[in-house]
């Protein structure tokens, strides 16, 4: 057992592409705890897809032990958090489990949305702030202002803080000392009852649900019966120990230490992110603040091109779930796509890396319809349905009203950019509510905006027309009424249930209209004339046609020529492949994305 | 591996006075004086010869000398070539031979040297007689150059082909029917009409990638295959295959090998060859193989091949085939229904809709063994 004075446990925290993984690999060769010819860029990135997004998705601790200057030797953990919006909750959780945070800014960057976010989580949690300055080895970087950014935007002071490079490893020294002398050692009673906070848990088909925990009172170690105080569940501890980053076992996690639990419990939903483990016997009932189920945002369908791939589709939903509680899914019938699911996701970024490691983990061919968010649909009967899917809206006679989830977006972004931000969500819906600047080069908007809107490539707008200077945040906000309709679209006449989607009234018409021109391109001609429609109900708002194919022929075919074609007719016969057919109509899998990209 | 004896031969000649907009074949715009070109012809007439020693020349009865601009290459390194031939092979005036001549290389001596050695049919790259429509293309010629060296042509030769581009951005329905209507004037027995294409790696594609041209229209390519078939038939053209038609008695053997799966030899940089016995189809490029087919293959592409012709896939090969693709009864049947291929006379047959979308009926016959 370490004593807890000796003890640092710590998270960096940055905004997207300032820097903090390779801050994290700096740390890990430092130390000595990885030799640097077995590193590998972003070691704690584990997903391949974490990787070469250069984005973390899933929690990482790592113990290091670091011998300080003052001669002693420390056990610090660092704890790597997601770095995406979309994981907000799984950060406040990560970071509950620390004394302190360094808080990288690029020096190139300044301060930017996130680091608003994450500076005011990791303040909320009553962390010890060390600011640190990121990237100065860059032509571009301006740590003077950088620094008076931080002082100015988030009130944090900036005098001390560490000029570093993630890249060169200028710095890291610096930071580790002042973790060490900065951060306070965890405090907790180690006679107490064992109480300890899981901040992430996943499943590992050899030893069940492995958690990753901070113990704060008492200590826990093999053998001991454990419970989960939102679940309830109980586990018998199989082993704990330390990541340095390989998974090391030791005899016991004791007060101020993080770790990894064994629970050889299957179900990961027993093990949820934020709850309380104490012990069976003599344990407590008060669990730690500030759990809370963690609910998805975004629906999406998935379906298989291929109808065979229905069940391969079912059993990787089933395996991906196990490590990811925030996935739910239902399946969904699809008269147009035939079986498949509808899946909720936390946000944008979360149902892109499921889908593409259902697509590349598990080699499916999916096709997604448009994401859709949950609306709660009050019926003139009392009823409320949770509506995930445009496809169960009931008829506009059954419906009293209409609520949709909207969001507290905060949008950081140079002053010259508050007309193109206001234009741009104005347009999408969104209400102003006020502006501050934090800086004289970095003005703060706060909006309430549909999270509907959100999710229709308003973050890729934003960035556009702000020329990527913008950076957002947003935290949900509550249920509020709307004028909303179900839009269909139909295709030779017939409506294409995976293509409806719910939109404002007062938008219906020009959303209609854009997304049947932008259909029209999509789909290719085929052999007959196919008419797009928009409607609501049996009102027709907007039309366009597919013209028929009149020829494809290529008249040259002499020779060498004939190899040629061949190539072709096999590239002909992998494009229909990844086509659907609805009805007599080829639709390409973007057809079903159109609608994200409409611009009125 | 043994193979069946190789019937037609290819002889490509990769060189052009200069490139035009939309070619993407295997030719250079090469000063005509070049040595380069007599390295390349001494190169041939050694490979001619080599073929001929190795007894692959015995049943050849058709030959064609393309490009590039086989003209441009000029009267002597013709001769040298062409006389060659007439050592390594039997070139007598049933065999055909045919050569491809752009009009602005193509004069009175250069007639009369090819014929005298056996040269007995003639291609000219007009591919229109609008010297607007030549300029988009970036030809070396304009209408009248074309017209001079079809008569040029007819003194000595009967068997004269022009090509001809349909659907070219620019080109009125008007100009291309007049330019139709002009070769058929001018008396020639065979005419080429190729709908444009707008290659990769094209001045063309680089024009259309920054908007200077607009994209092919393939509605306007439609309908001016349909103006062609009209005129050309009315006239007395037969239409023997989706983009070439012939007065009786002028269809071109040696396309009609590519079409109908006889083996074929290319010689010269990128020319294709055909290999094959029995079982097995190999097409080889510059040395490298580019295809390796199987019976079930071999009997698919042929028939794919074949409904590009008016005479199409008899009875007789179809029953042969079924041996190796079983579901082709099924495929012909749904190609019917939906109006690609029709029955007539014990063969299957493209309708006017299979011309015109042949990629789909070629699709699905390929399917049967890709």
């Amino acid at each position: 057992m370490t004593d807890p004075t000796h003890i640092r446990n710590f998270s960096i925290i940055a905004h997207i592409d300032h820097g903090k993984s390779t801050l994290s690999d700096r740390v890990l060769e430092l130390t000595g705890t990885v030799a640097s010819r077995d590193m590998q860029e972003q070691l704690l990135d584990s997903m391949d897809i974490e990787r070469e997004r250069g984005i973390t998705i899933k929690s990482q601790a790592v113990r290091v032990e670091y011998t300080a200057d003052d001669g002693e030797v420390y056990q610090l953990n660092l704890i790597d958090t997601p770095g995406h919006v979309d994981f907000t909750y799984e950060v406040s959780r990560s970071l509950a489990a620390c004394e302190g945070a360094v808080l990288v800014v690029d020096a190139t960057q300044g301060v930017e949305a996130q680091t608003v976010a994450n500076a005011m989580l990791a303040m909320n949690a009553d962390l010890e702030i060390i600011p640190l300055i990121n990237k100065i080895d860059l032509p571009a970087a301006e740590p003077d202002r950088v620094r008076a950014e931080i002082e100015d935007g988030l009130a944090i002071p900036a005098d001390d803080a560490v000029l570093a490079s993630g890249k060169t490893g200028v710095g890291v020294h610096d930071m580790l000392e002042a973790v060490v002398y900065n951060i306070p050692a965890p405090t907790g009673d180690a006679n107490a009852p064992l109480r300890a906070l899981i901040f992430d848990s996943y499943f590992d088909a050899y030893r069940g649900v492995v958690a990753l925990v901070r113990v704060v009172d008492g200590s826990m170690k093999k053998g001991d019966k454990i419970r989960m105080l939102a679940t309830n569940a109980e586990a018998l501890v199989e082993e704990v120990g330390a990541r340095r980053p390989a998974e090391t076992p030791l005899p016991a996690l004791s007060v101020g230490e993080v770790g990894y639990l064994v629970t050889g419990l299957k179900d990961v939903s027993n093990v949820k992110v934020g709850d309380t483990i104490t012990s069976v016997v003599g344990g407590v009932n008060e669990p730690l603040p500030g759990y809370r189920e963690v609910k998805p945002m975004v629906f999406t369908g998935l379906f298989p091109i291929d109808g065979d791939q229905y069940e391969p589709l079912k059993e990787a939903l089933e395996k991906l779930s196990l490590n990811d509680p925030a996935l739910i899914w239902e399946p969904e019938t699809s008269h147009a796509l035939g079986f498949g699911f509808r899946v909720g996701f936390l946000g944008l970024l979360h149902m892109e890396v499921i889908k593409e490691r259902l697509e590349r983990e598990f080699g499916l061919d999916l096709l997604a319809t448009a994401p859709s968010v949950e609306y709660h649909i009050y019926k003139t009967n009392g009823e409320m349905i949770s509506l995930h899917s445009p496809q169960e809206m009931p008829d506009p006679g059954e419906i009293e009203r209409v609520e949709e989830p909207y969001l507290k977006a905060k949008i950081l972004i140079p002053p010259d950019y508050v007309g193109a931000v206001m234009d741009l969500t104005v347009q999408r819906r969104g209400t102003f509510v006020t502006m501050n600047y934090l800086s004289p080069t970095t003005v703060e908007m706060l909006w309430e905006i549909p999270l509907s809107e959100l999710i229709m490539d308003y973050f890729d707008k934003l960035k556009s027309n702000t020329k990527g200077y913008a950076s957002l945040d947003y935290e949900f906000d509550g249920y509020k009424p709307s004028k909303l309709v179900k839009l269909d679209i139909l295709l030779s006449g017939k409506p294409i249930d995976a293509l409806s989607f719910i939109v404002h009234r007062d938008k219906a018409y020009d959303r209609g209209r854009v997304l049947c021109d932008k259909l029209k391109e999509i789909i290719p001609r085929q052999m007959f004339e196919v008419p797009i429609q928009a409607a609501i109900g049996g009102r027709v708002l907007a039309r366009q046609t597919v013209k028929a194919k009149r020829k494809d022929v290529l008249a040259k075919c002499y020779g060498g020529d004939i190899s040629r074609k061949r190539k072709l007719l096999e590239k002909q016969k992998a494009g229909k492949k990844r086509m659907k057919s609805i009805g007599n109509v080829e639709v390409p899998q973007e057809a079903f994305m159109a609608i994200l990209k409409v611009d009125e | 591996m043994s193979h069946d004896s190789y019937r037609a031969l290819y002889i490509h000649i990769p060189f052009c006075v200069s490139r035009c907009n939309y070619c993407d074949f295997t030719t250079q715009a090469l000063d005509s004086a070049s040595p380069v070109i007599d390295e390349y012809v001494e190169q041939l007439v050694l490979q001619i010869r080599k073929k001929a020693k190795e007894g692959e020349l015995s049943k050849i009865d058709t030959v064609y000398i393309g490009g590039g601009t086989p003209s441009y290459i000029g009267s002597s390194r013709l001769s040298m070539l062409l006389y060659t031939l007439s050592l390594s092979l039997r070139l007598e005036p049933d065999v055909e031979c045919s050569m491809e001549a752009n009009p602005e290389s193509i004069d009175e001596r250069l007639i009369r040297d090819i014929w005298a050695l056996g040269v007995n049919r003639l291609s000219i790259g007009v591919q229109s007689f609008d010297d607007d429509v030549l300029a988009i293309l970036g030809r070396a010629h304009s209408g009248l150059d074309a017209q001079r060296a079809i008569e040029y042509a007819q003194e000595r030769l009967d068997n004269i082909s022009v090509d001809l581009i349909a659907g070219i951005p620019g080109q009125s329905v008007e100009s291309f029917a007049k330019s139709v209507q002009k070769a058929i004037d001018l008396g020639v027995k065979h005419i080429s009409v190729y709908p444009l294409t707008i290659e990769p790696h094209t001045p063309f594609y680089k024009q259309v990638m920054r908007g200077e041209l607009p994209e092919v229209d393939e509605d306007d390519q439609a309908r001016h295959m349909e103006i062609a078939e009209k005129l050309l038939v009315e006239q007395g053209f037969e239409r023997y295959e989706v983009a070439s038609y012939a007065k009786p008695g002028y269809v071109c053997k040696h396309n009609c090998a590519y079409w109908t799966g006889l083996p074929y030899l290319g010689l010269g940089r990128s020319a294709a060859t055909m290999t094959q016995n029995a079982s097995r189809r190999m097409r080889i490029q510059d040395g490298q193989v580019t295809d390796d087919l199987n019976k079930a293959q071999m009997y698919a592409e042929d028939i794919m091949l074949r409904m590009r012709m008016s005479a199409g896939v008899a009875d007789t090969l179809v029953a042969q085939a079924a041996d190796e693709l079983p579901q082709i009864y099924e495929v012909l049947a749904s190609l019917e229904d939906r109006g690609f291929i029709e029955h007539t006379d014990n063969a299957w047959r493209p309708t006017e809709l299979g011309w015109l979308c042949g990629n789909e009926l070629y699709g699905d016959i390929f399917d049967l063994a890709p």
